[in-house]
């Protein structure tokens, strides 16, 4: 099968820093692959390469066996992209910020509104679709991120983090709509610090470390035959040190006077 | 100057600790809350720009500023009835000092940050109060000081160096009925407003300020300078005798043994009792209820959105989505119309930065008209004689430029992730959208509301010189989002120093409505001279008009790379 989308020896420059060193990666159609890193990994590189924001870096990125730079605007059709810690509008109602991005997308306006309700009926959001968001919690501003992200109706879908913030019961519609999204054919990039969520969601779990990918495969795979959670193994695999050691580290320096 | 404050106010620490409270403590909380003070924006004038270094002497700068502002209205000093003098000095000097507590006490006030920062460390409640109030007097003391020195020095010149002993008396006197004022303003909006209201009610004062201050630069001196102003006298103003800063005045007899003063003598007592009693006031009913309300400023803030049924009745079908689509053939266009309606009907910061500008139209076209020394009713009537309305119309164009420069700039410029995401083909189409939308919201009316005055005075002959103003303002607008804010709606963070490039075609840009409003003028003046006037006009617009459709042409075709050519710059 040909691989949806083909990262292909990909390297990422800031000035002197290498953000991404020659990053390979190949995701296939209707697969949920779980991106995995400690803080300035690559991860969120990664995913502005894939949305089209970045397009200065090496490498080549195929989707659909097309280079994403002869099409960037068929790309970024194609995905819906929720950002981690993102900014919105939030002097807009959400139903403002649907129609201001369904524009975006070309969506018809009829469409977008009915759209918009019902995936915001669906988050338990649609009382408050005519209010402005300055007034919303992180989650519910996640919510309102969440539905503009698929409301295009996406084949690819790429979430940054996109649990924070979100209260019990919206966690877990959001992994139930991965597997309903992922039944339907769609491919999803899934970048998170939440292991538990990424080890059971995820067909696949890919690990970047320092910007070079240090582990590909299924989380059995991973596991290699034991027992260890996917936190364990992320911790061995990108930890410079023990963590106990460093946990007593920090007790030694509260109680020394 | 923040460390002479606070050890200033922690000289007597003696009495701190006896009054309870831990010094450490104090002096810790005092000296975080007023490096706070120093990097929050100033309250008057502009605010203070998202740069990257913030600017470390905004405390210096304030104070040097409240100094300046001090100068502005000591000439009543100058009147020859002294008590008349006073009088108008404690009246402007109260009301300015009101209306600046009203509008910066808010963040005072309002900083919700003590409540999780502070109240769960081990600081006990004389500490935490002391810290309140020395805050306070600090705030106050930077205001009001340097506010009254300019003054504070003239008036004991003019009499004896007993008024250098008597005047900080009334000054602080002053502050206190300056306190109440404020906390019944803040109850009284708080009362008829909703508390989530409140902010955007701070934003009119802060708006109507600007205005005031404006307008008292420009027009003050005129008024100084005019005879009238020059004999009042205030036997001619009883009703003056129930206002606070008549009392005020009116101590300064205690020292002036003359038969003027005397006579004024009985109701200086009022200068002390009254004040006291609206302390006694204040504590007693004004406080707890203030207090509460306050608090329930914090809830609102806090709590999670709850949907009202209006709210959600509410239609889709508003105005400007229809207009959206009327003027917009593309849905991207449409999206850029939208959202520069939608974020300018509702940021603070936008409304603070452009109504104000409104304000100047009238009052510079008053300013220039008013050069003359001739009396108003005669400049009023020669007026239709005289091509200043050509000038009217040009004035029109600060407000353009304010208006402009906002589009792009915000302080949620990192929002606009969005169109770089989104399959946006060219940029330009949203910027299209976003410059029709502010045009059609502010400008067009704005500009309608002149032409209407315009044509009032100068007759119906004069609709060909509107229309071509129109179209030359229009063209200076858009040449100047063309050359120096190519970029995307409220997508650029507002940078304290613009680099020194873009300031030089900004200038470029400048150049450009005002040659075409001296060439527009030039036509109109000459017209003894010119034997084809309305047709060398009716030339000026078909070039004008073709200019600028180029123009719009380009812009709205604006692609990705040219939008980042100008990122880079």
């Amino acid at each position: 099968m040909q691989p949806l989308i083909s990262i292909q020896n990909v390297s990422k420059q800031y000035g002197e820093k290498t953000v991404l060193n020659n990053v390979n990666l190949d995701i296939y159609p209707g697969q949920i692959l779980g991106y995995i890193g400690p803080n300035g990994a690559g991860k969120s590189t990664t995913v502005k390469i894939l949305t089209g924001v970045i397009q200065d870096y090496t490498g080549t990125v195929l989707v659909n066996g097309k280079d994403i730079r002869e099409d960037i605007l068929g790309l970024k059709q194609m995905i819906g992209y929720v950002p981690e810690l993102a900014d919105l509008y939030d002097l807009l109602t959400p139903n403002e910020y649907l129609h201001f991005v369904g524009a975006l997308y070309n969506i018809p306006d009829n469409v977008i509104t009915e759209r918009a309700k019902r995936i915001l009926q669906s988050f338990g959001l649609v009382d408050n679709i005519n209010q402005r968001m300055d007034s919303f919690s992180k989650g519910m501003r996640q919510k309102v991120l969440l539905t503009a992200g698929i409301l295009h109706n996406p084949s690819i879908v790429i979430l940054d983090e996109p649990m924070s913030g979100l209260d019990a019961n919206a966690v877990i519609v959001v992994k139930e709509l991965l597997q309903v999204l992922k039944q339907e054919g769609k491919t999803i990039f899934y970048c998170s610090h939440m292991m538990d969520v990424v080890e059971k969601v995820s067909d696949k779990i890919v690990l970047i470390d320092k910007g070079t990918i240090i582990a590909n495969d299924t989380i059995e795979a991973l596991r290699e035959g034991s027992s260890n959670s996917l936190e364990t193994i992320f911790a061995q695999m990108t930890s410079t040190g023990n963590m106990n050691e460093t946990a007593g580290n920090i007790l030694q320096a509260m109680q020394d006077k | 100057m923040n460390n002479f404050l606070l050890y200033l106010f922690l000289l007597p620490k003696a009495l701190w600790r006896f009054m309870g409270a831990d010094i450490n403590q104090l002096r810790a909380i005092l000296k975080v809350k007023l490096m706070l003070d120093d990097r929050k924006p100033l309250s008057m004038g502009r605010q203070q720009a998202q740069g990257k270094k913030p600017f470390r002497f905004m405390t210096a700068l304030s104070v040097f500023l409240s100094a300046l502002l001090g100068f502005m209205y000591i000439f009543p000093l100058f009147l020859e009835d002294k008590f008349m003098g006073l009088w108008i000095y404690f009246s402007v000097f109260l009301l300015m000092l009101s209306v600046m507590l009203i509008m910066d006490f808010s963040t005072v006030l309002f900083d919700t940050r003590d409540k999780t920062i502070l109240l769960p460390r081990p600081i006990n409640e004389r500490t935490l109060l002391l810290s309140r109030l020395l805050h306070m007097f600090i705030y106050l003391f930077r205001i009001v000081f340097p506010m009254s020195l300019a003054g504070w020095i003239t008036f004991t010149m003019q009499t004896s160096w007993v008024a250098a002993l008597w005047f900080p008396f009334a000054i602080l006197m002053m502050t206190v009925v300056a306190l109440f004022l404020v906390i019944l303003c803040y109850l009284l909006v708080l009362r008829f407003s909703k508390p989530g209201k409140f902010k955007d009610v701070i934003n009119y004062f802060q708006i109507g300020f600007s205005v005031l201050f404006f307008a008292c630069v420009y027009l003050m001196p005129r008024a100084v300078n005019n005879e009238g102003f020059q004999q009042l006298k205030h036997i001619d103003f009883q009703w003056a005798a129930f206002t606070p800063t008549y009392w005020l005045a009116a101590s300064w007899s205690w020292f002036q043994p003359d038969k003027f003063w005397a006579a004024t003598k009985w109701i200086s007592i009022l200068s002390i009792v009254g004040p006291l009693l609206l302390v006694w006031l204040t504590v007693k009913y004004l406080s707890p209820s203030f207090a509460a309300r306050i608090g329930n400023i914090d809830v609102a803030d806090n709590a999670e959105a709850k949907p009202t049924p209006e709210s959600i009745k509410k239609s889709e079908n508003s105005f400007y989505l229809k207009l959206a689509n009327l003027l917009n053939k593309n849905p991207i266009s449409k999206a850029g119309f939208s959202i520069a309606w939608l974020q300018t009907d509702r940021s603070r910061n936008f409304k603070m930065r452009v109504y104000p500008t409104f304000a100047y139209v009238p009052v510079y076209f008053f300013y220039i008209t008013t050069q003359s020394d001739k009396p108003l009713a005669q400049i009023w009537a020669n007026m239709p004689k005289t091509s200043i309305y050509v000038l009217l119309l040009y004035l029109t164009s600060f407000v353009v430029l304010q208006l402009l420069s906002m589009l792009v700039y915000s302080d949620q410029y990192k929002a606009s992730w969005i169109y770089y995401s989104s399959p946006v083909v060219k940029p330009g189409l949203v910027m299209e959208g976003a410059f029709k939308g502010v045009w059609v919201k502010y400008f067009v009316p704005m500009f309608l509301l002149v032409s209407v005055f315009v044509l009032y005075v100068w007759g119906f002959a004069r609709l060909l010189d509107i229309a071509l103003a129109f179209v030359n303002i229009t063209l200076f607008g858009l040449s100047v989002m063309r050359v120096a804010h190519r970029r995307l709606p409220f997508s650029a963070m507002e940078q304290m120093n613009e680099k020194g490039n873009r300031f030089l075609k900004t200038l470029f840009v400048m150049l450009l409505p005002m040659s075409l409003g001296f060439a527009h003028y030039a036509i109109v003046g000459a017209a003894d001279s010119v034997p084809f006037l309305f047709w060398l006009k009716v030339l000026f617009l078909v070039l004008s008009s073709i200019l600028l459709w180029m123009l719009w042409d380009s812009y709205k075709n604006t692609s990705w790379d040219q939008l980042k050519k100008v990122d880079l710059a």
